[in-house]
C-alpha cells in the first residue's frame, strides 16, 4: 500500500478514535461537581494556603538540621518537602484549569465569539500544560526556587480574584453558567478535559 | 442486479428494511417535525434503493450507464446527508450563537483544507475508480468537518442530548468506514473490479446498517425539546473578560516559563 493510502486509513482511524473520545459518557460526576463547587467559591483556593506551604518549605529548617549533622533526617525532610511542592503545584494547576474552563463557559454564552481570542486562550492553556509538566519534572528531580513558586501562586490568585469580580458582575448569568457546566455529567452532555 | 452475490442482495434488503424501520420511528414518535432534513435523507435513501433496483434490473445499451446513474443518485443522498448533519448541529448549537458562528468558521477552514488535500491526492492514475475517489473525498471532508465541530462542542462543554450524539456519531462512523473501505479496496482489489464492487457493496452496506441501528436506538423515543436558553453576557462583557483573562493566563505562563529558565540557569 502506498504512503498516501496508508495516511488516509490512518486519518480515518484517528477520526474514529476522536469520535469515541468525544462522545464517551462522562464518568466522574462527583469529581466534576466538586470542581465546579470549588470554582464557584473562588475565594477558597489552594493559592490561599501559600503562606503555610512557604513555611513548610522554609530553608532555615534544612540549614539547622544540616548543622546538627542529622543527614538521614535532612534527606527525609527534603523528600517530604518535594512531595509537598509537587502536591501544591498540582493544586495550582487544578486552579488554573478550573479558571480556564470558566472562561470557556463565559465564551460559550456569548452571542459573538472572537476566533482570535479563543485561539489565543487555547494556545495559552496548551503552553501552561507544557510548562507545568516541565516544571513538575524539575520538582521531581530537585527543588524549584521558592520565590518563583510564590509568584506563580500570586498570579493564580490574581486571576481568581479578577474572575470572581467578573462573575459577580455577571450575577445570575454566572450561576447559570455553572449550572450549564454541571449539566455535563448528568448524561446529557459531553465530558470535558 | 443478478451480477451481485446473494449475500449482497440480502444485505441490501436488510438495509432497506432497517431504513423503513427508522423512517417509521421518525413518523411514529413525531421526530420528523424536529428533524425534517434527516427524515428527508432517510426517505431519499429508500427512494435511491428503488431507483437502483430499476437501474440494475433494466438492460442498458452502454455498460457504463448503470454505474453512472447509481453514482449520480449517490451524489444526491450525500448532499442530503450533509444537510441532515447541519440540521442536527444547528439544533444542538442554536442556543449558543457565538459558538455556532465560530463553528461555521472552523468548518469552512477545515473543509477547505481537506478538499484541497483530496484534490491534490486524487490526481491519481486509477481512472476506473474516479467515483470511489470522489466518494472517499466527500466522506473525508464530511468526517473531518463533523469531528472538528464535535471537538469544539466538547471544548466549550456544551451539553448535547444523547440522542443527537448518537445521530451525529452514526454519520461520522459511516463516513470513516467508507474512507477505510474505499482505500483498502483500492489498494488490494484494483485489478479485479467485479470482486471489488461486490466487496465494496458488502462492506459499505454492513457499515450503513450498523449506523441505521444506532439511529433507530436514538430515535426510539421522542427527541428532547430544545428549549435551552443560556443567558448571554453582552458582546462587550465577553470582549472585556476575554482580553483580561487571556492577559492573566499569559502572565501566568510567563511566570511558569521564568521558573523553568531560572532552574535551567541554576543547573
Amino acid at each position: 500500500m502506498n504512503p498516501a493510502l496508508s495516511l488516509l486509513i490512518g486519518l480515518a482511524l484517528l477520526i474514529l478514535l476522536l469520535l469515541v473520545w468525544v462522545l464517551r459518557d462522562p464518568r466522574k460526576r462527583a469529581r466534576l461537581e466538586s470542581d465546579l463547587d470549588s470554582a464557584e467559591e473562588l475565594g477558597q483556593r489552594h493559592v490561599n494556603y501559600f503562606p503555610q506551604v512557604r513555611q513548610a518549605l522554609a530553608a532555615e529548617d534544612l540549614v539547622f538540621l544540616s548543622s546538627r549533622g542529622s543527614s538521614q533526617l535532612v534527606r527525609r525532610m527534603r523528600k517530604e518537602r518535594r512531595k509537598i511542592a509537587l502536591d501544591y503545584l498540582s493544586c495550582l494547576r487544578g486552579d488554573f484549569l478550573r479558571l480556564w474552563r470558566l472562561a470557556r463557559v463565559i465564551a460559550s454564552m456569548s452571542p459573538r465569539v472572537g476566533a482570535a481570542e479563543e485561539l489565543a486562550r487555547f494556545r495559552l492553556g496548551l503552553t501552561f500544560s507544557l510548562h507545568y509538566e516541565l516544571i513538575r519534572i524539575k520538582f521531581v528531580l530537585g527543588f524549584a526556587p521558592l520565590p518563583e513558586l510564590g509568584s506563580l501562586s500570586d498570579a493564580v490568585s490574581r486571576l481568581s480574584i479578577r474572575l470572581e469580580t467578573a462573575m459577580n458582575n455577571l450575577g445570575e448569568r454566572a450561576a447559570l453558567a455553572a449550572k450549564l457546566a454541571s449539566s455535563l455529567d448528568d448524561g446529557h452532555g459531553l465530558d470535558t478535559p | 442486479m443478478s451480477g451481485f452475490p446473494l449475500s449482497v442482495l440480502w444485505l441490501w434488503a436488510l438495509s432497506v428494511l432497517t431504513q423503513l424501520f427508522v423512517l417509521g420511528l421518525l413518523f411514529l414518535k413525531g421526530n420528523f417535525r424536529k428533524l425534517p432534513y434527516f427524515t428527508f435523507y432517510v426517505g431519499l435513501n429508500i427512494c435511491q434503493a428503488s431507483f437502483l433496483l430499476f437501474v440494475y434490473t433494466h438492460s442498458w445499451n452502454h455498460p457504463a450507464t448503470p454505474g453512472t446513474l447509481a453514482w449520480t443518485s449517490e451524489c444526491l443522498t450525500l448532499i442530503a446527508q450533509a444537510l441532515a448533519t447541519i440540521e442536527i448541529l444547528e439544533i444542538t448549537l442554536r442556543p449558543y450563537q457565538g459558538i455556532w458562528g465560530l463553528g461555521w468558521r472552523a468548518l469552512t477552514v477545515t473543509s477547505g483544507t481537506v478538499v484541497l488535500l483530496v484534490v491534490l491526492a486524487a490526481r491519481g492514475h486509477w481512472a476506473w475508480a474516479r467515483w470511489f475517489e470522489l466518494d472517499r473525498g466527500y466522506h473525508l471532508t464530511f468526517a473531518t468537518a463533523l469531528i472538528a465541530c464535535l471537538l469544539l462542542v466538547r471544548y466549550y462543554s456544551i451539553p448535547v442530548p444523547p440522542a443527537y450524539k448518537m445521530l451525529l456519531g452514526g454519520f461520522c462512523f459511516y463516513s470513516c468506514s467508507e474512507i477505510i473501505v474505499n482505500t483498502l479496496l483500492q489498494a488490494y482489489f484494483k485489478k479485479d473490479f467485479f470482486v471489488h464492487a461486490a466487496a465494496w457493496q458488502l462492506l459499505t452496506l454492513s457499515c450503513f446498517i450498523a449506523a441505521l441501528v444506532v439511529w433507530a436506538v436514538a430515535l426510539r423515543k421522542p427527541l428532547p425539546i430544545e428549549n435551552r436558553k443560556p443567558a448571554s453576557p453582552s458582546d462587550a462583557d465577553y470582549q472585556r473578560l476575554s482580553l483580561e483573562i487571556n492577559e492573566d493566563l499569559r502572565r501566568l505562563n510567563e511566570k511558569l516559563l521564568r521558573l523553568w529558565k531560572l532552574e535551567g540557569r541554576e543547573q
